[in-house]
Order: C-alpha cells, then sequence, then structure tokens
C-alpha cells in the first residue's frame, strides 16, 4: 500500500517538474514584469506532494512495512523509534529521497523570497534548479527507488547497522545535505545571470544568503560528523582524511571560496565571472562527492552499501552538467573590469581564494589519484593522513598569517599595514610562554602555534577597536577567531596526547608515566537489541591524586549481528580521557587502550564559533535587506 | 656504586623501552588493516591487525629501523598497507603536483592583481 502511494507520489511530483519547466519556458516570453501565477501554485504542490513522498518512507520505517525492500534492508522491529526514523535516510534510496526534498525546498524558498527580482532571472533560476530536481527524481524512479517491493514479505528486517544507530549520525546527513544540496541553487542562480545578463550587485544580494547557509550547515555538519567519529569509532581522533570525509571537505573549500569572493561581488563589483565558476564548481563539487560515497570505488570507514550502476548514472549526469555549464559560461560570460592595488582587501581575498583552491586541490588529488592509479596501472597505494599533513600545514603558516592581516586592509587601495603592533608583541610573548611549558615538539609545529596565537589576539583587537567606533562586521571576527582556535587547539592537542595499550585480565594494574590504571570488574548483560560486557576501570592521574572510573563496553548486536566497540570518554574542560577494550580471542585477556586526549573541547567549540560566523552573516545581510 | 650504575642502567634502560614503544606506535598508525574499511592496524582489533602488531612489535624489539619495518610489510601486503604513502615512481605526481599547482595560482593571482594595479594608474 503505502510502495504504491510513495511511488504515485514521486510521479506527481516529477509531473509538477515538468510542468513547472515548461511553465517557466513560456512564461519567459510572456509580458508582464511578474512570474505567473500559475508557476506559484504548481511549485507549491511540488513540495507538498515531494514532502509527502518524504513522510511515506519515514511512515513506513515507523510501522517496520517490510513489503518495501528499502525498509527491510535498513530496519527492524525492535530498533527504537528514534533510530527508525533516523533510519530513512541512513542508507543510499533513503538519502537521495531526502536529497530531492531539500532541493525542492530550496527551488520554493528560492521563489517566494525573491518576489522584486528580475523575472526572467528568476525564470531561469527556476527552470535550472527543476532540471536538477527532475535528474534526481528520475535516478530515484528508475536506479534507486526506496519504495520498492518485496514479495513474500519477510516478517522482520535485517536491521541498521549499530554504529549509525546515534544521535550525532541522525542528524548529520540533514545538516551536510543542506550544505551540499543548498549550493544547488546558486548553481542554477548563476546559469540564470550568465543567461539573463544581470548585474554584479544583484547577483550578489541574491547567492550572498544561500551561500552563508549552505556553509555554515555544511560546517556543522562536518562539526557532527566528527564528534561521532571521535566517540564511536573507537580510536579517538576526530579526521582521519578518509575519502567520504575528503567528500564533504572539498565543497566546503569551495563555499568558504565563495562566501569571500561574494563580498567582493558585491561591494566593488568585481569578479563576477570568478563568482559564477565558484558557483559552478561547488555544486559539482557536492555531486562528485556524493558520487565517491555511493559508487563504491573508495575504501572507506563509511562504505555500507554501494553499487556501480548508480555511480554509472551521477557520473553521466555529472559530465553533462558540468559540459553544459562550461558551454552557458562561455556563452554568456562579461568582461570583468575592475581596478584594485596589490595592498588592497580585494587581494587578500583573492589569496584566500587561492588558498582555499589549493586545499581543494590537494584533497581531491589525494583522494582521487589512487583510484585512478588503481585503474590505470593496476597498482594499489594508499593515501593517508602523513600525506595530508606533510602538504597541508606548512601551508597554513601563510594562510593564517593573511587571515590576521587581510580584514584589516581597505577596499580598492590601501597602504601595507604594519605587522609590528601590540598584538604581535603581546602574542609572541603568549608564544614564549606556551614554548617553555612544551618539552619537545617540531618547529613546524611551534610556528603553527604562533601564527594561530597572532591571528587570535589579532582578532580580539579588532573586535575591541570595531567596538569603540560602533563599526562591527562580527560575523568575520567570530569566524576567523575560530579558526585561529582551532588550529591552536588542534596543534595542542598532537602535542599533548598521551596513548598507551596494553593486555590486561580482571584485577590487573597498570603503572605509566603518571597514570596508574585498574581493571576492577566485568559484568555482562543484555538489552533488548544487542548484549554488552562492560569493564570497570579506575584512572588514578598520580600527579593531583584524581582518580575517574571509566566503564567501555563490547557489545555485540543481534540485529544485524555486528560486533562495536564503545569508547568511555570523561571530559573534563581541558582534556578527554579516553578509554576503549578489546578481546583477544580464546583467552580471558582484554586489550586496553588508554588515551588522553586534551582541547578536545576546545576543538569543538572553534569549529562552532565557525559557523556561527555564517549564522551572523546571514541575518546581518537579512536586515540589510 | 654499584647500586647507582644499577639505577642508571635501569634509568636508560626504561628510557629505551619508553622510545621503542613510541616507535611502535608511529609504525601501527601508518598502516592500514587491510581486512577493515579504512582503519589502520593500531585502531583496529582484527586478527589481522593482533598479527601485525605482533610482527612490529617483534621488528622493533630486533632494533630494526622504521623504513627496514616498512619495507618489510610493502615487500609482503604491498603498498596498499601503507598510509604514509612512499615517494616512488608510482606517486610522483601525487607528491609533486600540489606544490606546481600552489606556484601557478600564486602566479596567475600575480598576473590578475598587477594587470588591474597598472590600470588604476
Amino acid at each position: 500500500m503505502l510502495s504504491n502511494f510513495g511511488i504515485t507520489v514521486s510521479i506527481i511530483s516529477l509531473l509538477l517538474t515538468t510542468s513547472i519547466l515548461y511553465l517557466s519556458y513560456y512564461d519567459l516570453k510572456s509580458s508582464g514584469n511578474n512570474v505567473s501565477k500559475k508557476i506559484y501554485k504548481f511549485a507549491f504542490f511540488q513540495i507538498v506532494f515531494t514532502f509527502l513522498g518524504f513522510i511515506t518512507l519515514i511512515v513506513a520505517y515507523v510501522i517496520s512495512d517490510f513489503s518495501l525492500i528499502n525498509v527491510y534492508e535498513n530496519s527492524h522491529t525492535t530498533k527504537p523509534l528514534f533510530y527508525k526514523i533516523s533510519g530513512t535516510w541512513g542508507n543510499h534510496e533513503g538519502s537521495l529521497l531526502l536529497w530531492i526534498n531539500i532541493l525542492v525546498l530550496f527551488s520554493f524558498l528560492f521563489l517566494i523570497l525573491n518576489k522584486n527580482k528580475n523575472k526572467n532571472f528568476k525564470l531561469y533560476t527556476l527552470i535550472f534548479q527543476n532540471l536538477l530536481i527532475s535528474a534526481f527524481l528520475i535516478f530515484l524512479l528508475t536506479n534507486s527507488n526506496p519504495f520498492s517491493l518485496l514479495y513474500p514479505i519477510p516478517t522482520e528486517g535485517m536491521g541498521l547497522n549499530p554504529i549509525l544507530q546515534d544521535p550525532a549520525l541522525a542528524i548529520h546527513p540533514p545538516l551536510l545535505y543542506i550544505g551540499f544540496v543548498g549550493s544547488s541553487i546558486y548553481f542554477s542562480i548563476a546559469l540564470a545571470a550568465l543567461i539573463s545578463k544581470v548585474d554584479s550587485k544583484s547577483l550578489a544580494l541574491t547567492i550572498k544568503p544561500w551561500v552563508s547557509v549552505s556553509w555554515t550547515f555544511q560546517t556543522l555538519g562536518i562539526l557532527v560528523g566528527s564528534i561521532w567519529a571521535y566517540y564511536e569509532l573507537g580510536w579517538g581522533g576526530f579526521w582521519f582524511w578518509d575519502p567520504v570525509e575528503n567528500s564533504s571537505l572539498m565543497p566546503w573549500f569551495l563555499m568558504t571560496a565563495l562566501l569571500h569572493s561574494v563580498l567582493v561581488l558585491e561591494r566593488r563589483i568585481g569578479l563576477y565571472s570568478w563568482v559564477i565558476i565558484l558557483s559552478i564548481l561547488t555544486f559539482t563539487m557536492s555531486v562528485v562527492g556524493t558520487f565517491l560515497v555511493r559508487s563504491g570505488i573508495l575504501n572507506s570507514v563509511h562504505t555500507f552499501a554501494n553499487d556501480p550502476s548508480r555511480g554509472l548514472f551521477i557520473l553521466s549526469f555529472l559530465a553533462l552538467m558540468v559540459f553544459s555549464s562550461i558551454f552557458i559560461f562561455f556563452k554568456y560570460a562579461p568582461d570583468d573590469n575592475k581596478n584594485y592595488k596589490i595592498f588592497s582587501k580585494e587581494s587578500f581575498i583573492l589569496a584566500n581564494n587561492w588558498f582555499m583552491i589549493f586545499f581543494l586541490a590537494v584533497v581531491l588529488i589525494g583522494t582521487l589519484y589512487p583510484v585512478f592509479l588503481d585503474t590505470l596501472t593496476g597498482q594499489k597505494i594508499s593515501v593517508g593522513p602523513p600525506y595530508y599533513n606533510f602538504i597541508l600545514a606548512p601551508f597554513l603558516l601563510p594562510l593564517l598569517f593573511l587571515m590576521t592581516l587581510g580584514p584589516k586592509h581597505k577596499w580598492i587601495s590601501s597602504d601595507m599595514i604594519g605587522i609590528f603592533n601590540i598584538a604581535l608583541f603581546i602574542s609572541v610573548i603568549l608564544f614564549i610562554i606556551i614554548f617553555l611549558s612544551i618539552k619537545d615538539s617540531s618547529i613546524l609545529m611551534l610556528l603553527i602555534l604562533l601564527f594561530s596565537t597572532y591571528l587570535i589576539t589579532q582578532t580580539i583587537f579588532d573586535f575591541y577597536e570595531k567596538f569603540k567606533n560602533k563599526n562591527i562586521n562580527l560575523s568575520r571576527i567570530i569566524s576567523h577567531f575560530g579558526f585561529g582556535m582551532l588550529i591552536f587547539s588542534i596543534s595542542l592537542n598532537q602535542i599533548y596526547s598521551v596513548e598507551k595499550s596494553f593486555n590486561a585480565r580482571i584485577g590487573d594494574e597498570k603503572n605509566f608515566q603518571n597514570y596508574t590504571i585498574k581493571f576492577n570488574n566485568l559484568e555482562t548483560f543484555s538489552k533488548n537489541n544487542f548484549k554488552s560486557v562492560k569493564g570497570y576501570f579506575e584512572i588514578i592521574d598520580n600527579k593531583n591524586t584524581t582518580s575517574q572510573n571509566l566503564t567501555p563496553e563490547i557489545r555485540v548486536y543481534n540485529q544485524p549481528e555486528i560486533i562495536t566497540y564503545e569508547a568511555s570518554i570523561n571530559t573534563r574542560f581541558f582534556s578527554d580521557t579516553y578509554l576503549t577494550m578489546s578481546n583477544i580471542s580464546n583467552s580471558d585477556i582484554f586489550n586496553i587502550k588508554f588515551q588522553k586526549k586534551p582541547f578536545m573541547n576546545f576543538i569543538w567549540f572553534s569549529v562552532l564559533l565557525i559557523s556561527i560566523g555564517g549564522i551572523l552573516q546571514f541575518l546581518r545581510f537579512e536586515k540589510k535587506i | 656504586m654499584k647500586i647507582l650504575s644499577l639505577t642508571i642502567v635501569l634509568f636508560f634502560s626504561s628510557v629505551i623501552s619508553y622510545c621503542d614503544e613510541n616507535k611502535t606506535y608511529e609504525i601501527l598508525k601508518n598502516l592500514r588493516c587491510l581486512v577493515c574499511q579504512g582503519q589502520t592496524i593500531s585502531d583496529s582489533n582484527s586478527d589481522f591487525a593482533l598479527t601485525i602488531k605482533e610482527v612490529v612489535n617483534e621488528k622493533v624489539e630486533e632494533g630494526f629501523s622504521k623504513k627496514e619495518i616498512y619495507h618489510f610489510l610493502s615487500d609482503k601486503y604491498g603498498d596498499w598497507i601503507l598510509f604514509n604513502t612512499p615517494l616512488k615512481k608510482n606517486s610522483y605526481i601525487l607528491w609533486f603536483v600540489p606544490y606546481v599547482l600552489f606556484i601557478l595560482g600564486g602566479a596567475l593571482l600575480y598576473l590578475v592583481i598587477r594587470k588591474r594595479t597598472e590600470k588604476t594608474k
């Protein structure tokens, strides 16, 4: 029943989408300054029906309707209600439906929020956006249908991978998708702007709020994903330069570049073509990311289910999208003709773009090179964290430096600003204090610490100055401060992390450095969908004689049958204590891994600050209008 | 005197074993667990990972250098096991292209800014 309803609703969505395409195309030729009322009506029904499809799938999950293959493969009656719902988008078909819903939502919001814009500009945007929507709907209906039937109807489902049954991972995909798919709207806007020859100022003003919104969600999505990886995957890190993580980071670099360039376009009416290129690239990179994740050509912690035919569809779609964008770009792109001097804000923003594109290129090469090498020569190599750290870390120095100085410069032209100021003096002193308390570290690490300290102090000074003059751009200050804090905390985290793994039985005691770890007890218990072995540990810090109790677990889930190792984390303000245990087969010995992870809270908080900057930029923009 | 020398010996031997341990960690962190999905040997609890941990421990104790151990493992399992991609003929592009791109990008940026600066004059 639900299957038929879901499919019908999706087909109606597709019909509505094609109708909007048809109506918009004919409305282009009509006189009158407003978009036809009919299009608004169709757009309204389009969002209602698309949303209905999504609700149908959620209902199917909630009532465990196993006549749908998708529900059967990814759900189970004993699963808690919350994860039944979040399981809807925890798989390829469901997440594709979510993706389409966001595409439609953005299309609708664009239409109703831009009442006063040039008519043809709006219609072209609508046409491009609805072309995207229909392509993905066709993909959904022909290749990845979440409503496909299964007969005979099984009595029980296969369950959701337990590591995905987690609150952070329930909200991670929606956040990331709003970022990813949000970029579709400025892809459409950019192409429409080219064709309808919209001027720079209105392009900038139209694009800016969407860029801020998608950038903020992308940042938050990455943050939540990192936090999840930190406590769920049990290795104590938060970023592994895993291909799937990289797929979410690559569009982020482009969005960041765009977020900065749009400022130039708005204030100085320059960089028109460049902003268009960035807008097109961002959504392209989002689709590339999806292709990489969904086609399964990457070996990663996140590859749960994949299938080459999906990859083929996304790849052809991608090729079509890229080629038509290139064609439209070269056919319609105007000449830029704006001037500025070397030490102007424009130049620094271009430098930001230079670094973002460079970072993007490195991550792209690192992610794809092994795939190409394997396909072309059959040689398999791995590219891991050492590669990215080695290549990217040195470039953080100039980036941090430019982030410190750039915002102080004025538009068009300004004199070179002296760097020997009180902020530098203070940061050098702070740095010396830090330096003296660090035992051993590389020169690069120390320099990164120095430059991030400089960025942090300079940003605080900027804040104070601007606050005095009541001319405050809080979004920039908070985001840059957050970035400085992020690099600063990551560096200290790297330097001060402690790790120790050892084997132990119940009752054993292990001493090392300043810590004593006691393995006190072991308990087994069973819950609804898993059995668990829980270890009771006491960790004594001999330096300040504090002790804490940690209880890592080994869980054996029954549906599907999977063993997970649950880390036990005790979070204090400055430092986390992280403990995992695993059994060594055919023995009563356990392998215990103890980690001290300093500044984790600071890392999370910094990323949160960065995204708050995005929200503020969005609000500031709204106020201006 | 005997006690003093004994303490010194004990002290240094503990320092040495401590360094050994760090070296082992560093190596294990740079190895891919071949039977897992994108995990390092150090983070994995699989039987394969346990075996490799044993092997690396033994090699470190026998006094092999990091390089020799990486070499030994990649001979046996291929470069796929190494997360720190070795610089070889097949990875020149991977290691050098980023720098080339950075320089090209910088040059392009310089040209654009110079062109526009001239116009303002």
